[in-house]
């Protein structure tokens, strides 16, 4: 089921499937980068999309994991967190996350249906032992 | 210099005595001049030390043998003209056997000693003679026992002096040998324990292979010990295959096989740590190992292309995770490339930020060592794919079927580096 999108840049076809697109609207480029370091729609973001992505601004290993996921066929959103906003981009997912947990979360950090789903290294092991992918199905970034 | 006065000694053509007398002949001589009595020797480097050296103590007689070394400093520039300079003293028409060739050097003019008037030559004359043991003066019948005796004296002390010097020489000589032996045996230990030292040329920024990084030495010991490990659990594993023991105890192979690798993973997060490029340059491994290199270790799909084909036969079910395996691996290491690429990028540019060529750049450096962090986190990622791959692997293959993939591994590598010192021992052909 490959829709025919001229305008957007191509996708790996390793899953067919309609890529998902974030906040409601559709995007013009074949990543969604979100910019800002808004409080308040951290929260929003993190329960609309199905699979976000929050990293520091240049950081290549945030560059791996969207790598990583646009080559499953996922379109993940993408938060890029400036220097200066990073101590309340972190307060606020650690909010989110329920507080008190491991007392460190790493950037970049993946979440995935509203929930944390982890780092890099998670992202991996699990795309490794093939879980990965069905956990995104699951939360529905991923259509097969 | 006392090579050279050796040189002169062993030419024989120097004669303490002979140039004592021609001295008493020039009582007022104030110049050191070479004496060539080889004629043999053109451009001659010959002098005579000891004439020189008394010269000094007439003129200097309270100098030490210090100021005496000042003077004595020969540069082979000056050695080789052959310009004549000296002094020149009202005595010096009765020298004719004297040839002058060679100046002493830009220290000897420059020195207020040899150029100093003849009157002052003439009171030290009259001081070094009150010095001497014969103390009649003036009174022409004692005045060549005098000189024979002034003579004498200052031979012997010459002598002594000359000695004395010769053995500080010496001494010099026996302690920079052995501290030259001290440091080929310990660059011979460096070199055997993996040549950290002359990969290391980039770690001084001054140019000499400086002060061996001591987390990258002990990788570097570790890592040879890991390898005889290996060796040895091949053996092992390859004997325990053929005798057909038992689920159990192959099991306990395998879980030691893969923790070793495991602790290769351990060892080069912290040698990481230490010096990232190095371990990304492979300096570590062999040759043909470093051919393969991707981001400081092994491809973990290219090893799993090698593996299952010495793994038949798999279940179809086992086909299927394998080529999942192969799948996910892949997709994995592509994300890990590109990742490194936009690292390169952005150092790249970090590098060349502001204006090249303006020859000032600290703010860059310091942006570009910040950055270079994120290559510790590379290798470590890549370690942690080498460690998942290896573990699920594991998990897909029946117990027999991972000893012999963890032999088949092992051999594998022993190939490579077989092949790398091949390599290094293959006859240069002639050009």
């Amino acid at each position: 089921m490959q829709e025919a999108m001229p305008h957007r840049t191509f996708f790996p076809a390793t899953v067919g499937g309609r890529r998902l697109s974030s906040i409601g609207r559709e995007a013009e480029t074949a990543e969604e980068v979100v910019r800002g370091g808004d409080g308040g729609s951290v929260r929003s973001m993190v329960s609309e999309n199905a699979v976000i992505v929050f990293g520091k601004r240049g950081c290549c290993m945030c560059h791996v994991v969207k790598r990583l996921l646009l080559g499953l066929g996922v379109n993940p959103a993408v938060f890029e967190i400036n220097d200066e906003d990073e101590a309340e981009v972190i307060a606020e997912l650690f909010a989110i996350v329920g507080g008190g947990d491991d007392g460190g979360l790493q950037l970049p950090a993946v979440f995935v249906g509203g929930k944390l789903f982890g780092g890099l290294d998670r992202v991996m092991s699990t795309h490794i032992t093939g879980e990965l992918v069905p956990i995104l199905k699951q939360a529905g970034a991923l259509w097969l | 210099m006392w090579g050279l006065l050796g040189f002169v000694h062993s030419r024989g053509v120097f004669n303490c005595i002979l140039l004592q007398n021609l001295f008493d002949y020039v009582e007022e001589l104030a110049l050191v001049t070479y004496v060539v009595s080889d004629l043999s020797f053109v451009s001659s480097r010959i002098f005579t030390l000891h004439l020189f050296r008394t010269a000094f103590y007439k003129c200097n007689p309270n100098h030490s043998d210090n100021d005496l070394s000042d003077y004595l400093t020969i540069s082979p520039e000056s050695m080789n003209t052959s310009s004549t300079q000296y002094v020149t003293t009202r005595t010096m028409g009765m020298y004719e056997p004297i040839h002058h060739i060679g100046m002493w050097g830009e220290n000897f003019k420059t020195n207020g000693c040899l150029t100093t008037s003849p009157s002052t030559i003439l009171e030290d004359d009259t001081k070094l003679d009150n010095q001497s043991e014969d103390t009649s003066h003036g009174t022409p019948e004692s005045k060549p026992v005098d000189k024979i005796q002034r003579r004498l004296v200052q031979n012997r002390e010459a002598a002594r002096k000359s000695r004395l010097r010769k053995k500080a020489y010496i001494q010099q000589l026996e302690t920079s040998r052995l501290k030259l032996i001290q440091i080929e045996s310990e660059l011979e230990r460096a070199r055997q324990q993996g040549v950290y030292v002359g990969g290391g040329l980039d770690g001084s920024s001054l140019g000499f292979p400086g002060a061996v990084n001591s987390g990258i030495a002990t990788f570097e010991m570790e890592y040879g010990h890991w390898v005889d490990e290996q060796n040895r659990q091949v053996c092992e594993l390859r004997t325990a295959l053929h005798a057909h023991i038992t689920d159990v105890d192959l099991r306990i192979l395998v879980d030691n096989g893969m923790t070793h690798y495991f602790d290769l993973f351990r060892m080069k997060a912290s040698a990481a740590k230490a010096d990232v490029f190095y371990l990304m340059s492979g300096m570590w491994r062999t040759s043909a190992e470093r051919f393969f290199l991707w981001i400081g270790g092994f491809r973990p799909s290219e090893l799993l292309k090698v593996l299952v084909t010495q793994l038949d036969p798999l279940t179809d079910q086992q086909l299927l995770d394998v080529c999942n395996l192969k799948q996910s691996c892949q997709q994995a290491e592509d994300a890990l490339s590109q990742g490194m690429d936009r690292l390169q990028q952005i150092l790249t540019e970090t590098i060349a930020g502001g204006q090249l060529g303006e020859g000032s750049y600290i703010s860059q450096m310091s942006n570009a060592i910040e950055k270079l962090d994120a290559l510790v986190s590379f290798v470590n990622q890549a370690d942690h794919l080498r460690q998942e791959t290896l573990q699920q692997m594991s998990r897909i293959l029946t117990i027999r079927q991972a000893a012999r993939g963890l032999l088949a591994l092992g051999e594998y590598f022993q190939r490579l580096r077989a092949l790398s010192s091949l390599w290094a021992t293959r006859p240069c052909k002639p050009a």
